[in-house]
């Protein structure tokens, strides 16, 4: 794997990837089966499937290296992905034409469409001997902008706000921030529940455990703390250890290890039950501003202003792979991919980047946003409806950015779905939930707010919105029309939790 | 998700080679992984079962009651002790809470969970019959097992001499079950006896469909494989055997029960010193045999494929007890029988440095450089930045996620987390009672000591707590 990175990094995989070239595949020797069947009962007889990958005859990897073994994983990834797009070359390249020279989410549409009806009668031709498989219905076309409108403000941090995050089930939203408090809002009210106090400086960082009873936050007081939701205390140990600002934590996704990265260039792997620090990963020159757990806890990722990213392994604590921009810019965030594939990066060049580590290069990048000074953060979403499978489905990035707009990307198509311009300040930080079906973002900026977005579908009373210029002047107008949301009556509530400012249509509708 | 960056050099290695880490919470004798291999269970000498996170090496629940023998259930829900004072407990790790006690005439050797249903279970008993008890209902309902094997039955009319058969008699009821155990789908019960025989008890009936007179000495331990088809055998001749069985879950459609024939396939013993075992278990896979010897502080490690010993795992300074393999892991436990102190033995992969540093690569040797044709190609940043966005033209999945190769969730069990206690009492010295006076002890109060560290700050709130732990704990 790391002979291979030896090779010039960017040439075009597919051009020599085996899914095309079968006859290759073909001539590979019959002591290759041979090996293959070995392998195959002797997966049998183990009753586990061997961890390596098993394309051992696509041995056909852009390096020079001999180390078969070496380059498995990063070929399989590679031609498990491009054995999913498409199967024609030539069909590749009408759809590479069509995205490179649209602009506008259309071209894409058609292409998808275009490329499905390729792929099915090439199926039936190649099975002519067989009955007909039934072609499944045309995908509709993706949604090129999204709906997202807002519910509730919730104001009562007296400085900016830094973090905010969804409850694992959702119904509630905690927010931190440089007034050093932490506060929790009931999602489907937005009424504040509680303020917990105690730290003694601002908080950078926030974490729900999974189980959601507790949160832990990270404070320039070099400590985290952990607040209980349910009694509304604070746990009596605090967590100390790191000699600057906490950064940012997150949770493994069991909640027994919690991960901080600080402004002392330290990560540390804290056993949650002990309140110790179970281990530190020593490896970054910078402090370290985002840190994100894979799904299934697996792996760690860090990345620091000195622009590294780097890859840990849970379990024995090493750094697997490092991921770097050529320039270096300093790197303010990081987080997993929903399926742990990919990670996507805030950099203060004012691109998030989609990584693929696995073959440590950029898949994706992301612009639009305004991000040169502060750390920004977002997450992954899902949009479209939950009735119609897209392939692959249909998700988006969503980011803050420092001229007060939030900003969601389609994956695939890199496109802007929509811009919702109500922060004043920074926007600092966003993140994406679902709360009885109902998909909604909250955001949080340096304009003290705590804001809840939730989607609206197109064919309610709400009128489709052409670009996302005009969903720009629909939210800043704040049009009365929209009675539904009740924006106008919340943006008047103020953070006060007084029942009367809340509308009884907004408990009914969530 | 990490198996495809981890080295495969590393992956490949099948077996543990270095002790690697000691767990010590008061003197454990007896271990226990749960299937999925993030939890092990510890049964401590003074009757309290320490639950480790494997992950982070802390101690996850405390339940306090006589141990000596942990079993859990499939999903790491519950997990059933089972103890010389005559008892067995069925512990539901939600809360800690004790979901059945069931009381029997005799001290209790072994006590395991039916693979699939947590509220049935058998046991055996000292110089008593084992019993498969259902605990769905609180009266736990008891079903005695035979001991006595299973007889050929007199063929074609055949006189049989009273005298051999009040013989034969006689010498069945002397046989006892030392230890019984379910098969991998739980329709049956192998057990074996004091007197070296293996008895195959259908679960349904009760009743004995075949027996094997496997050696003379006492059967002392029984283990299956992870394949449900390897039985490992420790009895007190000193010898370990691993036998092949029959696929039991074919009984009735390929296969009669007069047709089952277990097959000793090897045997491992110590030839010059022919010292016994203490205990003895299969690898993850089970390829490997791996057993703690008396009065030597060695776990040996032999392969099945050849019968061949192949390492010794080396370390510490005293005789081990009870050895256990990692469910998925080449990782070994095993106890200490002086310390009571849990060592592990696992790999230690060493960093790779070129994961450190991206544009380095680690070579075997010498590489000449061949210089890319455009390597030194000057374009304008802004070019260079455009060409490369217009080069992300994939289409990349990011929800979905990958069925996860080799782990057990492929029964359509959902795996049970163990809570997170925060206040659980962190005791590696295994003080938890602490000598107040002369003659007078009292539990340490959990927390106690910590008011140094945690001084600053909500004072009162912290005071609280501690009170309030403290009286629970004095509750319990």
């Amino acid at each position: 794997m790391d002979k291979s990175r030896s090779a010039p990094r960017r040439r075009n995989p597919r051009a020599i990837s085996p899914a095309e070239s079968s006859s290759d595949e073909l001539a590979a020797g019959s002591e290759h089966d041979e090996a293959e069947r070995r392998r195959a009962s002797w997966t049998i007889h183990k009753g586990f499937t061997p961890q390596r990958p098993q394309q051992q005859d696509r041995r056909y990897s852009d390096s020079e290296s001999t180390d078969e073994l070496a380059v498995d994983a990063n070929e399989y990834w590679r031609t498990s992905r491009s054995r999913r797009r498409s199967r024609s070359p030539v069909n590749r390249h009408t759809r590479r034409d069509s995205e490179s020279q649209g602009s506008s989410g259309e071209p894409v549409d058609e292409d998808m469409e275009s490329s499905n009806e390729q792929e099915a009668p090439g199926d039936t031709d190649a099975w002519s001997d067989r009955s007909a498989t039934p072609v499944p219905p045309p995908v509709p076309p993706k949604p090129d902008h999204l709906n997202y409108k807002e519910k509730f403000v919730m104001r009562g941090h007296i400085r900016g706000v830094s973090a905010v995050q969804f409850s694992p089930d959702c119904s509630m939203i905690a927010s931190a921030g440089a007034d050093s408090d932490l506060k929790v809002w009931d999602t489907a009210t937005g009424r504040l529940i509680h303020t917990f106090e105690g730290h003694l400086a601002g908080i950078s960082t926030l974490a729900w455990t999974p189980d959601g009873q507790w949160i832990a936050t990270g404070s320039d007081d070099k400590t985290i703390r952990f607040w209980n939701v349910k009694t509304l205390r604070a746990h009596p140990r605090i967590f100390s250890g790191h000699h600057n600002y906490v950064y940012q934590i997150a949770f493994t996704p069991k909640g027994n290890i919690l991960v901080s990265g600080s402004y002392d260039e330290a990560v540390f792997m804290w056993d949650v039950r002990r309140g110790s620090v179970m281990r530190s990963l020593p490896a970054h020159s910078d402090p370290v501003a985002g840190i994100d757990v894979v799904h299934d806890g697996t792996l760690i990722v860090s990345c620091a202003l000195d622009g590294l990213i780097r890859i840990w392994d849970t379990i024995s604590g090493q750094c697997l792979r490092t991921l770097v921009m050529e320039d270096n810019p300093p790197a303010t965030c990081v987080k997993f991919s929903p399926n742990g594939h990919y990670v996507l990066a805030w950099t203060l060049d004012g691109c998030i980047r989609m990584w693929s580590y696995l073959e440590s290069r950029v898949i994706k990048t992301f612009q639009g946003h305004v991000n040169n000074k502060y750390s920004l953060s977002g997450c992954f979403g899902l949009y479209g409806s939950p009735n119609i499978k897209y392939e692959p489905p249909l998700a988006f990035a969503v980011s803050g950015s420092e001229d007060g707009a939030i900003i969601f990307w389609d994956i695939v198509s890199k496109q802007i779905l929509q811009r919702i311009d109500v922060h004043e300040g920074v926007v600092l930080g966003v993140h994406a939930g679902t709360l009885n079906g109902k998909r909604m973002i909250v955001s949080c900026g340096m304009d003290k707010t705590v804001r809840l977005f939730e989607e609206v579908s197109e064919d309610g009373s709400q009128p489709g919105e052409e670009d996302a210029a005009s969903a720009d002047s629909n939210m800043r107008d704040d049009h009365p029309t929209d009675d539904a949301d009740g924006d106008n009556a919340m943006t008047d509530a103020s953070g006060l939790p007084s029942a009367a400012a809340t509308p009884a249509e907004d408990v009914t509708m969530t | 998700m990490n198996l495809s960056l981890v080295d495969p050099f590393v992956l490949a290695q099948e077996y543990p080679d270095t002790l690697t880490e000691k767990l010590s919470s008061g003197h454990a004798t007896c271990l226990s992984f749960n299937h999925k291999g993030d939890y092990l269970a510890s049964g401590r000498v003074d009757g309290t079962v320490v639950i480790f996170d494997i992950e982070t090496n802390g101690v996850a629940r405390k339940l306090q009651g006589h141990t000596r023998q942990i079993h859990w259930s499939r999903d790491g829900r519950y997990l059933l002790t089972s103890s010389q004072d005559w008892k067995c407990i069925l512990w539901d790790l939600q809360d800690g809470s004790r979901v059945r006690t069931v009381r029997f005439e005799a001290p209790v050797y072994i006590a395991q969970l039916h693979p699939f249903n947590h509220l049935l279970f058998v046991a055996s008993l000292f110089e008593d019959q084992p019993v498969l008890v259902d605990v769905s209902s609180p009266k736990p309902i008891k079903r005695i097992l035979p001991s006595a094997p299973l007889r050929a039955q007199p063929t074609n009319g055949e006189e049989v001499d009273p005298a051999v058969a009040a013989k034969q008699a006689a010498q069945d009821a002397k046989h006892s079950t030392c230890v019984t155990i379910f098969t991998a789908f739980g329709n049956h019960i192998i057990a074996g006896t004091s007197k070296g025989w293996i008895n195959i008890i259908e679960t349904q009936t009760c009743t004995t469909i075949h027996s094997m007179r496997l050696c003379n000495g006492v059967v002392i331990l029984l283990r299956l494989a992870s394949n449900g088809r390897d039985l490992l055998v420790n009895s007190s001749d000193r010898v370990i055997r691993t036998v092949l069985m029959p696929d039991l879950s074919q009984l009735g459609i390929d296969l009669e029960a007069s047709a089952i024939k277990l097959h000793v396939e090897h045997k491992f013993q110590d030839v010059v010193n022919r010292l016994s075992w203490n205990h003895v278990t299969f690898s993850s896979t089970g390829e490997f045999v791996t057993a703690t010897t008396f009065m030597n502080p060695d776990i040996y490690v032999w392969e099945r494929s050849h019968g061949s010993l192949v390492k010794i795992l080396e370390g510490p300074r005293e005789e081990l007890g009870v050895v256990e393999w990692h469910p998925s892991r080449p990782m070994v436990v095993a106890c200490g029988l002086e310390t009571g102190c849990i060592y592990t033995w696992s790999i230690v992969s060493p960093q790779k440095w070129s994961a450190l540093a991206p544009d380095f690569g680690e070579v075997e040797e010498n590489v000449e450089y061949m210089e890319a044709e455009d390597e030194f190609d000057v374009h304008p940043a802004e070019q260079v930045h455009q060409r490369r966005l217009d080069q992300e033209d994939e289409e990349p999945d990011v929800v979905t996620i990958d069925a996860v190769k080799g782990v057990v969730e492929a029964d359509g069990i959902e795996p049970f987390n163990v809570p997170i206690l925060l206040d659980v009492e962190d005791s590696d010295s295994g003080e938890d009672v602490v000598a107040v006076g002369p003659g007078t002890m009292r539990r340490r109060t959990p927390g106690a000591g910590r008011e140094a560290v945690n001084g600053t700050g909500n004072g009162d709130v912290e005071k609280e707590g501690a009170s309030g732990r403290a009286a629970r704990s004095r509750r319990r």
